[in-house]
């Protein structure tokens, strides 16, 4: 077994790791606690928001442009698709809309692979004034991009449980996710507020594009299919808590770097949100049945 | 081919008990459709492959295998409800373990394909018997999760290439013998012809499962769960037969594949496969055996054929979001059930305007007032 | 980058009158998918040579296909098969040869370990015997790594790889550019790149994007093998056409100035010299006979004369230079001049003890018109 000391910088690599899952994990659930869609086109919004950075700075643009072009990217595409593909999906089984979310993200990729296509050995890559800055910890650096992403992370979590649980707006959203139907006859304006929740999605995933194609890598496949290891933060919180899942992203990305030293599972660590989220779903349900009515979950 | 049955809570008991008695071989429902499925696997089988050039072959063999895949997870979507976006995951297993023992023993080629159809069937219970506890949106993300385990360990350990040991990989290797086919069918419009009996044959399985019990239980499952269990139906047990069974031709399909490809690599199988390959699914219907066919054409001919154009394969990942969005929002059986419509449709309006100047005026009106569906 | 060798030629009136038609195929590495282009290659579209492949597994899949076919490929390799059969010659190395490369530039700094990193694509264990013979002929501990790409987090890659080397070892590279960068760019981030002697890697790296995207920071710290001639320094003919084609015609060529598009034009201008050389009409027989015929040519782009032959093994680009960046270019390092691929490597002893140490003959026809 390696020393102490060699684990000791993997906590902090790890940390950051977590961070980058939260930020995702996190965006995950609270979309789906805001519009009851689990919205799994998230990375490839964020990706494809990304590259259009990317390609604007190629072209001379300043940075600072290219960042809101990305983030008001991600609000247009996530906005356009809940406006037109929530309301004829309101009624139906979480798992029908999720699986309709798979169309969008199908969509995004075939773009941005025809676009940016990745053959011919391109390079690209984008990086963020944060990341010049920083502090030591331990004998290795960490950059403001990491404490960023973690920082969001954390707001988010605190920030949107108090939104969605003590303004009017979030209250909305929840009924909203609850059930539609009854939501309307209430007299909630059902339609801002579902424009609202995807608005405030697209936003989040164009910024969480941002910081990960910077922290990961611009690379379409990496960002789209990365929402697959937050999922697994997700899933330990089973959708509903965000606390849960903050706390479980940060866990499966410490879990994962602190396998890396050890020679005999370093080539598996890739494997540890899925194994992770089995193990932790396996456990919750292990006496009872996971019964999801279609408009319970939420 | 064969219709959804529709079960309701009050009917349920007593028409599974007649329907138990029901015999296997009876006249057909639809003689018509028989016929002309029959005059085309006929022609598949015998003319076709005189008629491909070698480029089409391999991808016709390609959509042969596949469409035993397709019709897995139709069987999990359409009839049980199951979503599965793991089934890349199972061809993976059958693929692997066709290639291990067709290297590693000199057993018959059919007797290989059934047992990695047999270990993968073993490896997709143990998933689900603890995974079927949960349903739904967790059924369907949890499936994903067993998918990324074992793509991961897949890629870590790589798959046989003609080695010892358990993992069967050298990787060392500088010249890599390729994955044997059988002795009867190893050209490649042999090979096609072999791909199509293993998935005639695989199909056949499934419409057995259909007619029989298993059927009636599943479309129960899928209209109602809370009256299935009223019924007496064991729901648990059933949705574990569905899986074995789904698994059982995947595993068979991967091993099939495993001697088409002749070489393989964990590269060639990624996450997103998965996903095209319920939209695949989805576009081409889910619950009829057609759709199967319809989805593999789409996944493995189509691509073929857009790539003798010079198209880029990203326009059609456009094209498959583009239609599980249209399938899901309005259309939720396929193609393979809209298409005998739309065509059904195209005759009518083609009658009624062949019929025109006899019926004059009235015949017009007819036919700009009348299409509804 | 051929094809638009291929253009340039034809505009200028082909070959002998001919005009070359380039059938391009591009796959998802699959194996029956290159199959079956390689049948549509030969029966459908009835090609007399195949040169250009670049794909990781092509080699492996369609070498017996073509043999049987009696065709003798000019390739830019990658997979084990393009280095060992009888009928494929590459232009340039491939990642164990040029592994090989980095490693020797790395063991001649005279340091203590070695720490080997590649991608888990397959063959990982082929190209990693070539850097374990030089380690072990040098008494210089080495350790093997691989790495699942896409990377997906660069820190704990990067963190391992500094841990293995130490302070007095060399990391050395193999990835494609994307990932290549992103390991370097988390050490950097990381703050931990000077915490090794030194940093190599093998020729993908080879490219002026990676250059600028590191930034200066990395100047004379990050060495890679380069398989061709460094396009930057050079001025002979031979590179001025490659620069002035790669502008009129190269407009599609993506990566711009650098190892890919040199190697097309490489496989391109042989191709031509072997065409040229055929008298009578143009069949596979003849213009494959015509591509094994080639001998000594000097391309300009490489250290050494390339030569096909009838060898059971084709390994002609054994000498490299080794780059280092430099502002947003990738240079000639210090003593990065043409050296050889040592013999230690059992398949270079192999193919040397087949076909010897080609040399570049100054007074043989420069390639290309």
């Amino acid at each position: 077994m390696p020393p102490w000391s060699e684990f000791q910088q993997f906590i902090i690599s790890g940390l950051a790791l977590g961070g980058v899952y939260a930020l995702s994990g996190v965006g995950l659930v609270v979309l789906y606690r805001a519009t009851g869609v689990l919205y799994l086109a998230f990375g490839a919004v964020g990706a494809m928001g990304a590259l259009l950075a990317w390609q604007v700075q190629q072209d001379g643009w300043p940075g600072w442009a290219s960042w809101i072009l990305c983030i008001v990217f991600g609000a247009l595409v996530t906005l356009a698709y809940g406006v037109v593909f929530g309301p004829p999906l309101a009624g139906r089984d979480p798992l029908v809309r999720a699986v309709a979310t798979l169309g969008l993200l199908l969509i995004l990729v075939g773009a941005m692979d025809v676009i940016w296509t990745e053959s011919g050995g391109a390079v690209r890559s984008i990086s963020l004034p944060t990341d010049n800055g920083g502090f030591s910890l331990g004998n290795i650096q960490v950059t403001w991009t990491q404490v960023i992403a973690l920082g969001l992370g954390v707001v988010l979590t605190v920030g949107t449980g108090a939104f969605l649980r003590y303004t009017k707006l979030g209250t909305a959203m929840r009924a909203m996710a609850n059930d539609r139907v009854i939501t309307a006859t209430l007299g909630v304006p059902v339609r801002r507020v579902e424009a609202a929740a995807w608005f405030g999605c697209g936003v989040l995933a164009g910024l969480a594009g941002l910081l990960l194609a910077d922290l990961v890598q611009l690379d379409a496949t990496t960002l789209t299919f990365l929402v697959i290891s937050s999922l697994a933060a997700a899933l330990i919180g089973q959708l509903r808590s965000i606390t849960v899942t903050f706390v479980a992203a940060l866990v499966v990305g410490l879990v994962h770097d602190l396998l890396t030293p050890i020679s005999a599972l370093t080539n598996y660590r890739d494997m540890t949100p899925f194994v992770l989220a089995a193990i932790a779903l396996l456990w919750v349900s292990r006496r009872r049945q996971v019964m999801t009515r279609s408009r319970e979950e939420g | 081919m064969a219709d959804p049955v529709t079960v309701t809570t009050s009917d349920s008991a007593a028409a599974a008990v007649a329907a138990g008695r029901r015999p296997l071989l009876r006249r057909p429902d639809k003689p018509v459709q028989l016929s002309v499925t029959t005059v085309l696997v006929l022609f598949v089988l015998f003319a076709l492959p005189s008629l491909m050039n070698g480029y089409y072959t391999g991808y016709m063999t390609l959509a042969a295998i596949y469409s035993v895949v397709t019709l897995g997870l139709g069987l999990l979507v359409g009839r049980v409800g199951l979503y599965s976006l793991g089934q890349g995951a199972v061809v993976q297993i059958g693929a692997w373990t066709g290639a291990r023992l067709l290297y590693g023993t000199a057993q018959p080629f059919p007797i290989v394909v059934i047992e990695a159809g047999l270990v993968t069937m073993l490896i997709g219970m143990a998933i689900g018997l603890p995974a079927l506890r949960m349903r739904g949106l967790y059924l369907a993300l949890i499936t994903l999760m067993f998918a990324g385990a074992i793509t991961v360990v897949l890629a870590t350990v790589n798959f046989p290439n003609g080695g010892g040991g358990f993992t069967g990989y050298n990787g060392s290797a500088v010249h890599i013998p390729p994955i044997r086919r059988p002795s009867i069918a190893g050209t490649d419009p042999a090979y096609f012809r072999f791909a199509v009996v293993v998935a005639i044959i695989m199909f056949a399985l499934v419409y057995a499962h259909l007619r029989l019990r298993p059927g009636r239980a599943w479309a129960a499952i899928r209209q109602s769960e809370p009256a299935a269990l009223a019924a007496g139906i064991n729901i648990w047990f059933y949705k574990l037969w569905a899986f074995a069974l789904a698994s059982f031709i995947t595993g068979v399909a991967g091993a099939v594949l495993a001697a088409q490809e002749h070489y393989l690599y964990s590269i060639n199988f990624t996450t997103q496969d998965s996903i095209i390959l319920l939209a695949v699914v989805l576009m081409g219907g889910v619950y009829s055996l057609w759709g199967a066919v319809i989805a593999a054409l789409l996944l493995e001919l189509v691509p073929g054929w857009l790539q003798s154009l010079g198209l880029s394969y990203a326009w059609l990942t456009i094209l498959f979001g583009v239609g599980v969005l249209q399938v899901i929002t309005t259309a939720p059986a396929g193609i393979a059930d809209q298409f005998p419509k739309d065509m059904k449709r195209l005759g009518r309006l083609l009658w009624r305007l062949a019929r025109r100047p006899a019926a004059g005026a009235a015949g017009a009106a007819g036919a700009a007032g009348g299409e509804t569906t | 980058m051929a094809q638009a060798y291929f253009n340039c030629v034809n505009a200028n009136g082909g070959i002998n009158g001919h005009p070359i038609k380039y059938y391009i195929e591009t796959e998802q590495t699959n194996a029956s998918q290159i199959a079956s282009e390689a049948k549509q290659l030969a029966q459908t579209d009835h090609v007399v040579g195949i040169i250009g492949n670049t794909s990781i597994i092509e080699c492996t899949v369609d070498h017996s296909y073509w043999q049987s076919l009696g065709y003798y490929i000019i390739d830019s390799g990658i997979a084990p098969e393009c280095y060992s059969t009888s009928n494929s010659a590459a232009v340039n190395m491939g990642p164990r040869y040029s592994s090989d490369g980095a490693v020797q530039y790395a063991l001649a700094q005279h340091v203590s370990k070695v720490v080997f990193d590649q991608s888990n694509v397959p063959g990982t264990t082929y190209i990693a015997a070539g850097p374990a013979a030089l380690a072990a002929a040098a008494h210089v501990p080495i350790t093997q790594d691989t790495t699942n790409v896409p990377i997906s987090d660069a820190n704990s890659v990067a963190l391992q790889l500094v841990d293995q080397a130490g302070k007095d070892g060399a990391v050395v590279l193999n990835f494609t550019p994307p990932d290549a960068l992103v390991i370097l760019q988390a050490a950097q981030k990381l703050n931990i790149e000077n915490n090794v002697k030194l940093w190599a890697c093998s020729t993908p790296c080879n490219t002026d994007f990676l250059a600028q995207s590191l930034g200066s920071k990395w100047n004379d710290k990050i060495f890679v093998n380069a398989e061709l001639t460094p396009p930057d320094d050079t001025t002979t003919p031979t590179m001025n056409l490659y620069k002035a084609i790669l502008s009129q015609y190269g407009k599609n060529v993506s990566g711009g100035i650098g190892s890919f598009s040199q190697m097309g034009f490489t496989e391109a201008e042989l191709m031509v010299k072997a065409l040229e050389s055929v008298t009578g009409s143009y069949t596979v027989a003849s213009v494959n006979a015509a591509i094994k015929g080639l001998t000594n040519v000097n391309t300009g782009m490489l250290c050494q004369a390339w030569s096909y032959g009838s060898y059971s093994m084709h390994i002609p680009n054994n000498e490299d230079y080794t780059v280092t960046a430099d502002n947003g270019k990738m240079v000639l390092a210090p003593n990065g001049g043409c050296t050889q691929i040592s013999t230690v490597d059992p398949q270079i002893a192999q193919y040397v003890s087949l076909a010897g140490r080609a040399s570049l003959d100054s007074t043989s026809n420069a390639g290309g018109s």
